[in-house]
């Protein structure tokens, strides 16, 4: 039976708790929250942390709510809470049905939002609704908070703007979001459970157009230049200019290419 | 560390490294064997127990992280000496192959079904796309959620030309 | 066998009864190899070759050996077992070179997984990588890299193999029928194509695991998730020089197989591990990823078919070359490629046929049994060939494959006449047809069309397979009468969910009279405890161990009507029984119990006479003889299982998306013992072949790292897979030796969906797919005549799809 390689658990019981041990496990520390890519990870000495830190054991890491800001995520609040809470199945069903193509159904009861997006992996089914959708990371260390919209969160293949000693302790997505509709396209290799070959969402407000395109490039994408007078081809053109897909196991470049353009072309024709 | 959890009804505490999985606990150090493991990576499902009402892979999850929680595993799922509901109905509908899945796939059933009474064949399919069976093809585990949930019609037959 | 055996008004064959396992399954309380936790029980880890081939220049211990916990550290130089099932080819450990990534180097036993893993990472292995040899086609150039430059002087089976010594040839089969050179040059078309499909996974969903423990005295005991016990034993005997009767194989509930636990797998490195700690036993289960990359895979294939065919439609000539991928050791791929090459033109008559079957080393895990030994690969390439064929000179391919089938008085590539009895290809076929509504698009389907935007089409693919067994292949099968005269059977097949021992039950049930209740299948086999077994492959269990039940219930009754004759004074010919007592057929009243007789009967003066009731049937396959090495003449078969299924499909041209909106499987069974099984068998088998069809596969880079050893890039089908629509139907042509006509259907069920997949793409879009698996993008690049590359040994993956249109009339 296989197993993880040795660390320390630490369960931080306040926000002030979880900054100084942070702070302290800068190096060799890792946060665990729905631990469903930590754990693997450790499991395969990807990631060998000294000190695993859990983000879920203070006081409103899982609380999810709505109010006049939007709507509020702790760390802790998995796919299934997000799926689960009413307002947000009501008011934000983009990112709804995002949430909903993610992993499997088990996957989901473990799995959080913030660690969708933290991890940074191109393939998020999160990232491209939280971009859409104006989203903002609120980061928190010892020196303080710090608010970043997601539009400026990734820098690179898994890669963020967090710094070391600092976690994401909310996502906001604000009121003015509230409404607004859209369809997420994921093209996988099986019907069931699986990661993206690519993944291409399309939200409207307003009359407003935005595409939100996951592995697809070494971060997610969001694409803000497309209105609803473009034809389908000059959306699928836009979109295409703003990704640079890669060939791996799961298919090709040129393919790549070829269904983002599909997706955006038909995406664009359903609400034109 | 003390780790202190209610499996099927029974409190148990025990010493634990602070690095083992829940599945590796409930295996190893409570001899709970029923639930396997297939993949040690969240893929597969083998290992799916109900962690607080809510069927997770439990490779996946750390013993550590679930202090005074309540598990239900396949160990407590038969009423004492009589099958549970859904095993007769895996049972009557043939569901059940090589047996190393089924034990996940009873507990994700067991989810489904606390949360929705009379699942549509496309939702029980959803509920249980993380259980990989490579014997049965499926069909005939939907059909015995079917089957207990008022549909029998569904069951499809061996036809004789 | 057993034509005069009654078949209508059975009581439980032919019926639903319940699984004799599933109790134990639903509860949790059946017990796996890896469920087992022994006294002193020490873990294992590997150390792992990250090199395709590679010169082992040393092997440093010295710091793992001093480690915590650390047992026994085993390394290839000092050990010198060859271990082989056809062709004894293959080390414990690496010894000297490593031959696949992934191969195992060095083994470490410790008190804890954590302090074996430790050790085992301490453990430094000195490589000297040499230039792998990864694609068999390479691996037959004259300049290629020799993976085993001293097979000439390994031992084999030599009655039914033929490496080639200074080649990668691990085998060379050979089928010649009439004269083909003369048949080509009378034919009206000729169409030459060639097909491919990469090695895939079994996924059991328990991986392997074993247990050994080495006693003193040499004596060794084995705890193993495997199907074969008798094969585990016999084969770990050979190899240590070792008398049987001091091994003992024991096999509990295993979970799943599908032919990749068939032989020997881990069984002997536990052992030496054991042997070296001094006997304490020692438990090694893969990883998944290990599972990929360690332990054997299902081969890839290439193969090349070239059709003469006559102006009516009718197969004159087929020249058939088959390239099979052995991996780095022989295993089972020398007798796939034997099966394949005697089976190669698929359910059709062949008057002049010329097959090379090629079984080639190359530097990858190697390949081995997998649900249907060949069959699922070749007839992917001969039912797409039918297709292609059909198209090429511009008729139905359904009606080309009726027209071609093996029918009562054909003949089979080795010679062998079809009979009647021999089952009914075409019937099959036509159900399979009807059903999906062949060759028209309802009115539903139109309009599901325009909704959609998706184009319907609708595949038939045919199939046909006999088990690949040894001539002498034979079971046995034991009843022992308990004291309430209920029966407990012991038998060395192993039922990993097939149902076989169900079936088997029924059997027994049904030949003795008894109420089902009254009979117990004793689970967990035991070399030491139960009568021999061969190997649970090859979908002889039900025929051959069913036969075995026949005569064990025969055995038991006649023994114990001896018993009852005598108590009653009656003759045994006038006893009959009702489930509970022996009892004179025309004196009804005159009976004796079951329970009175079970362990031996007293007298009413105290006298006893008979004792313990034991019925023994030993069965051994009929009539089967070596293939001529020449021609193939000879007679392979135990029986043919023919079957077809009919898929309808919906696919996205501009993407290469598609559903399959229906599939319905037909075979003929010959006769449904448990109805209910054999639908779990059609429906489980259908679905692996979908995955075969639609998603699975190894990819390499190109130095031979697997890149997708795990579920994250190595997808099988899931629940929401399914088809939307399953049927299954059973033709029944009783075969006369069969036990009440039945034939085995556990493979067949995979077989050729991926190819009838392929004909309703086709059918939809005018794809010409002839690489599986068909992923979308592959369909995609097909219908846009992409270039064709092939990214299953690749340095940057990229899409996969090959077309090589080479059909052209002969006059052109």
């Amino acid at each position: 039976m296989p197993m993880l390689y040795e660390f320390r658990y630490l369960a931080p019981k306040s926000v002030a708790e979880l900054t100084a041990t942070l702070r302290e496990h800068a190096s060799d520390g890792k946060i665990l929250a729905g631990g469903t890519d930590l754990i693997p990870n450790i499991r395969n000495g990807l990631q060998k942390p000294g000190f695993v830190i859990d983000i879920k054991k203070y006081d409103g890491a899982d609380r999810i709510s709505y109010g006049a800001d939007g709507l509020s995520m702790g760390p802790a609040v998995t796919i299934n809470d997000l799926l689960r809470f009413k307002d947000a199945r009501d008011r934000y069903p983009v990112l709804c049905s995002c949430a909903h193509e993610l992993a499997s159904h088990q996957i989901r009861n473990r799995a959080t939002v913030a660690g969708n997006v933290v991890n940074a992996s191109p393939c998020s089914d999160m990232a491209p609704a939280l971009l859409c959708l104006d989203a903002q990371a609120v980061l928190r260390s010892g020196n303080g908070e710090r608010v970043i919209p997601f539009s400026s969160f990734f820098t690179g293949v898994k890669k963020t703007v967090l710094q070391p000693g600092e976690f994401l302790e909310r996502i906001l997505v604000p009121a003015a979001s509230a409404g607004v509709t859209g369809r997420y396209l994921k093209l996988k290799r099986i019907a069931g459970h699986d990661l993206g070959i690519v993944g291409v969402l399309m939200t409207k407000r307003d009359g407003e157009i935005r595409f939100g395109v996951s592995s697809a490039a070494p971060t997610p994408v969001l694409v803000d230049t497309v209105t609803t007078k473009d034809s389908p081809d000059e959306a699928a053109a836009k979109v295409l200019a703003s990704v640079s897909p890669i060939s791996d196991v799961r298919g090709t470049k040129e393919y790549r290419e070829h269904m983002i353009g599909v997706y955006a072309r038909r995406l664009l024709a359903e609400v034109r | 560390m003390k780790i202190k959890l209610t499996v099927n009804g029974l409190l148990y505490e025990r010493e634990c490294a602070e690095h083992r999985t829940l599945l590796r606990f409930l295996r190893e150090d409570l001899g709970l064997t029923g639930t396997k493991e297939g993949c040690g990576m969240g893929e597969c499902g083998a290992c799916t127990v109900i962690l607080n009402g809510h069927a997770v892979n439990s490779c996946m999850v750390l013993a550590a992280e679930i202090d005074g929680a309540t598990i239900r595993t396949i160990e407590g799922e038969a009423n004492g000496p009589s099958l549970s509901d859904i095993q007769l109905a895996f049972e009557k509908n043939n569901a059940v192959q090589c047996g190393f899945c089924t034990p996940g796939m009873v507990m994700s059933v067991k989810e489904l079904l606390a949360e929705n009474a009379k699942p549509s064949a496309d939702e029980v399919k959803e509920a249980i796309e993380g259980n990989f069976c490579r014997c049965t093809g499926y069909t005939q585990i939907v059909e015995a959620v079917m089957d207990l949930t008022g549909r029998p019609e569904e069951k499809g037959e061996l036809d004789h030309v | 066998m057993f034509d005069d055996i009654k078949t209508g008004d059975l009581t439980w064959v032919g019926h639903e009864t319940g699984r004799a396992d599933l109790i134990e399954k639903l509860t949790g309380e059946a017990t796996f190899v890896s469920d087992m936790e022994l006294p002193g029980m020490l873990h294992t880890q590997l150390k792992k070759s990250p090199y395709a081939r590679a010169r082992i220049k040393g092997i440093d211990v010295s710091k793992a050996e001093s480690m915590p916990g650390v047992r026994a550290i085993v390394t290839g130089d000092e050990l010198d077992y060859h271990i082989g099932l056809y062709i004894v080819d293959k080390y414990i450990l690496a010894k000297g070179e490593v031959r696949h990534y992934g191969e195992a180097v060095a083994a470490v036993a410790a008190e804890t997984l954590e302090q074996a893993r430790a050790a085992a990472e301490a453990i430094v292995v000195d490589y000297e990588p040499l230039p792998p040899v990864l694609h068999h086609m390479e691996a037959l150039k004259p300049d290629a890299p020799l993976v085993h430059p001293d097979l000439g002087s390994y031992s084999y089976v030599e009655a039914v193999f033929s490496p080639k010594a200074g080649t990668n040839i691990a085998n060379h089969m050979k089928v010649r029928k009439g004269d083909v050179e003369k048949a080509f040059a009378e034919s009206e078309y000729i169409v030459e194509r060639e097909y491919s499909c990469p090695s895939v996974q079994h996924v059991p969903m328990e991986t392997h695991v074993a247990i050994a423990q080495w006693g003193k005295g040499d004596r060794v005991t084995i705890w193993t998730s495997a199907q074969s016990p008798f094969t585990v034993r016999n084969l770990f005997c050979h190899a240590f020089k070792l008398p049987h009767s001091n091994v003992r194989v024991q096999v509990p509930y295993v979970g799943g197989g599908f032919g990749g636990k068939a032989g020997i797998g881990i069984e002997p490195l536990c052992a030496v591990l054991s042997r070296k700690a001094g006997g304490k036993p020692v438990k090694f289960q893969a990883s998944r990823e290990e599972e990929f990359s360690l332990l054997p895979c299902r081969s890839a294939l290439t193969y090349r078919i070239k059709t003469g065919v006559s102006a009516e439609g009718k197969i004159m000539a087929q020249h058939m070359s088959m390239y099979w991928d052995a991996g780095a050791y022989a295993d089972y791929a020398v007798n796939v490629t034997r099966a394949s090459g005697y089976s190669a033109a698929g359910p059709y008559e062949i008057p002049n046929a010329w097959v090379d079957a090629y079984t080639i080393y190359t530097n990858k895990p190697y390949g081995t049994a997998y649900r249907g030994f060949g069959h699922v690969e070749f007839h992917w390439a001969v039912e797409r060939h039918m297709e292609l064929v059909a198209n090429a000179i511009g008729i139905d391919p359904v009606e080309f494959r009726l027209k071609n089938a093996l029918k009562p008085g054909s003949r089979t590539l080795t010679g062998e006449e079809i009979l009647p009895s021999t089952g009914n290809v075409v019937k099959c076929i036509e159900e399979a047809a009807r059903r999906i509504r062949y060759g028209s698009i309802t009115p539903e389907e139109e309009a599901r069309q325009k909704k959609t935007g998706w184009k319907i089409g609708k595949g038939i693919a045919a199939l046909h397979k006999a088990p690949a067994i040894p001539s002498f292949t034979a079971t046995a099968v034991v009843l022992k009468m308990n004291e309430d005269g209920s029966v407990l059977v012991n038998l060395a097949l192993t039922d990993y969910g097939q149902g076989t021992y169900t079936s088997v039950r029924q059997i027994i049930a049904e030949r003795l009279g008894f109420p089902i209740d009254k009979i117990k299948v004793a689970f967990e086999s035991d070399t030491d405890r139960d009568p021999y077994d061969w190997q649970t492959v090859a979908s002889k269990g039900l025929v051959l161990s069913g036969n075995a039940a026949i005569l064990a219930a025969d055995d038991l009754l006649e023994k114990a009507y001896a018993v009852a004759a005598e108590a009653l004074h009656a003759n045994p010919r006038d006893l009959a029984n009702d489930g509970d007592k022996v009892y004179i057929k025309h004196h009804p009243d005159k009976s004796v119990r079951f329970a009175a007789m079970a362990v031996g009967l007293a007298l009413p003066n105290g006298n006893g006479i008979g004792g313990p009731l034991i019925g023994v049937g030993r069965y051994i396959a009929q009539g089967l003889t070596n293939l001529n090495k020449e021609t193939g003449e000879g007679r392979p078969a135990l029986d043919w299982t023919y079957g077809a299924h009919g898929i309808v499909a919906e696919v996205n041209e501009e993407t290469g998306e598609y559903r399959v909106l229906k599939i319905a499987s037909i075979f003929d069974v010959g006769r449904a013992i448990n109805p209910d099984l054999v639908r779990g068998q059609a429906i489980g088998g259908m679905m692996q072949g979908l995955g075969t069809a639609v998603c699975e596969g190894y990819i390499y880079d190109e130095n031979g790292r697997l890149l997708n050893p795990s579920f994250t890039d190595n997808k099988i089908p899931t629940a929401k897979d399914l088809p939307l629509e399953v049927e299954c139907a059973v033709v029944e042509t009783p075969q006369i030796d069969g036990p009440y006509g039945a034939r085995g259907v556990a493979e067949q069920s995979m077989i050729s969906v991926a190819p009838a997949l392929g004909n309703a793409i086709q059918k939809a879009t005018g794809a010409q797919l002839t690489h599986m698996p068909m992923r979308s993008e592959d369909v995609w690049r097909t219908l846009q005549n992409k270039e064709p590359i092939d990214n299953w040994i690749t340095k940057s993956p990229v899409g996969s799809c090959r077309s090589a249109p080479e059909a052209r009339r002969r006059d052109e």
